[in-house]
């Protein structure tokens, strides 16, 4: 049998520590490890019982299908059918790892049953990524040094906060992202500081990057908290590794694009320069603070669903940053409230575009921010300056004002989120759908010869239902934008045989000739739902010209 | 499809590799563990320092003078001098007369090795611990003490201290070289004394007197003999420490030349090759050490492989039409290599700290620029290894063969400013020859 020394590695291991004290983060050796501590499982265990029951219940009928994640899942679809990375083609919009990752969590489901591959019923995988991301949050609050109940907290903010709830219902790049850079920081923030820990830091966060490209931001904090985290011996191992691996992995995405020839613009292919070109030349929605700009449309709709955990965890950001000299906890909890800071700033700028999913990212952060800075006013309440000798009278004044802390929040927040979170488990906001994709699966007689415009929501409906995937029912905007759809419609709006008008198509005809053309020369045959919301199965009128296909190019074509 | 499972091969062996060479940075537990511990000055064990020398006339006084300087005090040493060098002996000669410490054994084998050298003094070891050094060694005086602790609190049977090349800046190669062995002694070595599959260094390795002429000492036709010592005290069980120091290692030189460097890794190669040929590592008790004796026995053979196969699977990726997904794996290899590449800057960065050395700029980018160069004469000394190895079957004339050279060599070494010698008249070949003396020396597998 051999062995290393083992004289040093008891003796002298304890004196290589950092010396902690002076940057925070203390407890190093306190059990932050999950495994080892069973108060710690089953608290978080409950939690997450809690956090599922309330984001899983009615998870299919609320909140509205999003044009978005009908995209996602119809290309997860594509994945699975091993067609290729989109049904269209793939023009470097997202890096396409996202989508790989939906293929993969609904494959086993969609091989038992294939129609159940439909947005409304495969937003339950989402439960499990909420449900890791929510366990992730809670074991990186214990690694920044958090106490169990601060820590508990962070998991309830992020999971039960009513946007929370909304958005990580829906099938978004963003919340798969989000578990890959919360893994990140919870490697990064390893108590064991293993080499090979920071090395996976790296790949998480590229796979974070690869998953949503916008994650990029976070990418900074991550390498704060390692560095804090990382061993002085060790560091420059640790953080090179890190760096590498996950720029590694992140050239990946050029190295595919490079392979299939696409990586730079040309004649007749698609490239990931345009693609990124697009994503970052796109239209701003103006400024966020501006009133009337997108921007701010977007910020108002994210503050009806909640204040608390947006603002609370701002302000709870502002509030370390600015403690940083005097607080532990505002040292410890360096990267997410970085993180805060970094997306806070990105999503000031007066001319960016800023989409509803962008404060996905935040949510998790601000939760810890917003724990963390409870925490640090608890203990300055409850410890700050005290000495032994303090008097009975002016601990339980301290104890008192923290009680009345707790109710005077718990009177704010809990009403606020008990109403948000009952719509979210009681209402159905897809009947209208459902009734629309019914419609379409019984009442159209030929449906593998029926040409449809839909927005991607309601595609796998129609696809399983027997239409043509791409070229039969069509991502209404493909009719306009994209060349290998147009040069199969030459005779425009009247190649269509019926447009569903949901709110999505109606918001954006506008601007989109063919659609808009269909719109105008359809009628209603069946209308679900009322109001702005409504969902219209328009037929688009034939006059007597269908034979005499590829005749006449008409005025929508490009 | 081969070669995405060539391509998946090699990825695993280089990444296998890797973790191997980053052992001691993987927490700063394990790196504080590599480290010897501070003696505590309680009893003490005494030492028998085997010293063999040929034709070493010029840096043996020395190497001497500074072994006698150690702070231990009980120890002696045994310079062990071929009949056929008469000017090494008068050297050892004279320390001899100076320091009753010093003694002076004549090896009288027709064919000279150094495994041969070392079995002739071993019946005359009177310490505790037999410990090897190189004649040309740069030995800390507290090494010693920090051996005997290290004996006495773990109970290892074998203690390997560090050996760390340090002339970075005399050649692009020696710049690699350096930083092999800062790579072995300070970081892999330990995770094979973890495993229990130690392939012992050639010097500042110390042994206990019973344990090693229980094992009949080394192997005197192997060319490899201080692997070969460690395979098979590994496989019979005995407990392996290694602690590495930057204060504490024995410091030496690369070799002088590319074409001794090149020589001495086939060397090396060929005694790795006959280590796995002896089939000792078989006896280990674990499957996974087995496997690890496998692995890193075939290193040399694996790692010249790689150096091919990685260049050419990114050039088919790149220019033959493959599937995407096929072509993701042919560079898997590459990324690794990329990988290793980073760790490598980074390690010349600590290795710089450590010694307090100044690494500058051109350096990295040798370090970098030199690396499939590196590659390339690694191969080539792989092969070289094989093809003796094959023609030499059955007998073992290539040790006398190496032992030939080295006498060949003998009447030009006559430089130096050694005491008893004179400046010899073709001074270029004299240390040409001494760099191939100390290249056939170092044996220190890397």
């Amino acid at each position: 049998m051999t062995s290393t020394l083992p004289a040093v590695t008891t003796s002298e291991v304890t004196a290589q520590r950092t010396p902690v004290p002076k940057t925070g983060s203390t407890p190093r050796t306190t059990p932050s490890r999950l495994r080892g501590a069973r108060a710690d499982l089953i608290l978080c265990g409950v939690l997450l019982v809690v956090v599922m029951t309330v984001q899983g219940w009615n998870i299919a009928d609320y909140p509205t299908l999003s044009d978005d994640e009908g995209t996602y899942l119809a290309q997860a679809w594509t994945v699975q059918q091993g067609e290729g990375l989109a049904h269209y083609t793939y023009w470097y919009d997202h890096p396409p790892l996202g989508w790989m990752q939906i293929a993969l969590l609904t494959w086993i489901p969609s091989l038992i049953s294939p129609e159940s591959m439909t947005v409304g019923s495969m937003r339950i995988v989402m439960l499990l990524i909420s449900a890791v991301s929510a366990a992730l949050v809670y074991v990186l609050a214990r690694r920044l040094s958090l106490p169990r109940w601060a820590a508990g907290l962070a998991l309830l903010l992020f999971g039960l906060s009513p946007l929370s709830v909304v958005l990580q219902r829906e099938i978004y790049l963003d919340n798969i992202a989000v578990m890959w850079t919360l893994l990140a920081f919870c490697l990064a923030a390893s108590p064991s500081r293993h080499l090979w820990h920071h090395f996976g830091a790296g790949l998480a966060a590229a796979a974070a990057v690869l998953t949503k490209e916008t994650m990029i931001f976070v990418l900074p904090a991550v390498l704060v908290t390692m560095w804090r985290h990382s061993h002085r011996d060790t560091r420059k191992f640790a953080i090179t590794g890190a760096v590498t691996a996950c720029v590694l992995i992140g050239m990946s995405y050029p190295l595919f694009a490079l392979l299939k020839g696409e990586l730079l613009p040309g004649d007749g292919h698609v490239s990931l320069w345009d693609g990124l070109a697009y994503q970052l030349t796109r239209p701003g929605s103006g400024f966020i603070l501006d009133q009337g700009s997108g921007s701010y449309e977007v910020l108002r709709s994210w503050l009806y669903y909640d204040r608390i955990l947006p603002l609370g965890g701002l302000a709870g950001a502002l509030l370390l940053l600015v403690t940083w000299r005097w607080s532990v906890t505002a040292r410890a909890l360096a990267g997410p409230a970085a993180t805060i800071a970094v997306l806070a700033l990105v999503a000031l700028r007066p001319t960016g575009y800023l989409p509803a999913m962008y404060v996905i990212q935040a949510l998790p952060f601000l939760a810890l921010v917003l724990a963390g800075g409870t925490a640090s006013v608890a203990h300055g309440l409850l410890r700050r300056w005290r000495d032994p000798g303090e008097s009975r009278y002016v601990t339980r004044g301290r104890y008192a004002v923290v009680t009345l802390l707790v109710a005077a929040s718990a009177v704010w927040v809990v009403p606020h989120w008990y109403d948000g979170n009952r719509t979210a488990v009681t209402t159905d906001a897809n009947a209208p759908y459902r009734a629309a994709s019914k419609w379409l699966a019984t009442e159209v007689e030929h449906p593998e010869d029926t040409r449809v415009l839909v927005d991607d929501a309601l595609w796998l409906d129609l696809v399983h239902a027997g239409y043509r995937p791409g070229l039969g029912v069509i991502w209404f905007y493909k009719a306009d934008l994209d060349p290998a759809v147009t040069k199969t419609m030459p005779r425009g709006w009247r190649d269509i045989d019926y447009v569903v008008a949901s709110p999505t198509v109606r918001r954006d005809a506008v601007d989109l000739p063919n659609v808009n053309q269909a719109m105008k020369h359809s009628t209603p045959v069946a209308t679900f739902g009322s109001g702005p919301d409504r969902i219209e199965i328009r037929q688009v009128e034939s006059d007597g010209t269908a034979d005499t296909a590829g005749t006449a190019a008409t005025g929508g074509d490009r | 499809m081969l070669i995405a499972v060539v391509s998946l091969a090699l990825f695993w062996m280089a990444a296998f590799t890797l973790w191997w060479q980053m052992h001691a940075w993987r927490t700063p537990e394990v790196l504080a563990s590599t480290r010897f511990s501070s003696p505590d000055g309680g009893g003490h064990l005494s030492f028998s320092l085997l010293l063999p020398a040929r034709h070493e006339q010029a840096v043996l006084d020395h190497t001497i003078q500074r072994l006698l300087e150690s702070s231990h005090t009980d120890f002696e040493i045994i310079v062990i001098v071929g009949h056929d060098d008469p000017d090494t002996t008068e050297v050892a000669r004279y320390a001899e007369a100076r320091d009753p410490r010093v003694r002076v054994i004549v090896d009288t084998h027709e064919k000279k090795n150094k495994p041969r050298a070392m079995n002739t003094a071993l019946p005359h070891c009177r310490g505790d611990v037999v410990g090897v050094f190189d004649a040309e060694d740069q030995v800390h005086p507290e090494l010693l003490a920090h051996v005997d602790h290290a004996f006495r609190t773990t109970g290892a049977d074998v203690v390997q201290g560090g050996v760390q090349l340090i002339n970075f800046h005399s050649s692009w190669y020696s710049l690699r070289n350096c930083l092999e062995y800062f790579f072995w002694f300070r970081s892999r070595l330990h995770l094979h004394a973890q495993k229990g599959f130690i392939p012992l260094g050639g010097n500042t390795v110390f042994v206990r007197t019973d344990v090693l002429r229980e094992a009949d000492g080394w192997d005197p036709d192997c060319l490899a003999e201080d692997c070969d010592l460690g395979v098979r005290l590994s496989s019979a069980g005995k407990k392996v420490v290694v602690a590495y120091d930057s204060d504490m290692v024995t410091k030496e030189e690369t070799p002088g030349s590319l074409v001794s460097l090149l020589k001495q890794r086939t060397r090396w190669n060929q005694g790795f090759l006959q280590v796995y040929r002896k089939k000792d590592w078989k006896r280990l008790p674990g499957f996974g050490q087995r496997m690890l004796a496998r692995y890193t026995l075939m290193t040399p053979y694996l790692q010249a492989i790689s150096g091919v196969i990685i260049p050419l699977n990114v050039a088919v990726a790149l220019f033959l039409d493959v599937p995407v997904g096929v072509a993701f794996i042919t560079f898997l290899p590459a990324v690794t290599a990329f990988v290793t590449f980073v760790f490598e800057l980074v390690g010349l960065h600590d290795f710089g700290k450590q010694y307090g050395l100044r690494v500058r700029f051109v350096h990295y980018l040798k370090l970098v620029v030199g690396g499939p160069f590196y590659q390339v004469l690694l191969a080539g000394a792989a092969v070289r290894a094989v093809w003796r190895e094959q023609r030499g079957r059955n007998d073992w004339e290539l040790t006398s063969h190496v032992g030939a050279h080295l006498t060949a060599a003998g009447p030009d070494a006559h430089t130096g400013p050694g005491p008893g010698t004179a400046a010899g008249p073709a001074a270029d070949t004299g240390t040409e020859a001494a760099a191939v003396a100390r290249g056939s020396r170092e044996d220190v597998p890397a």
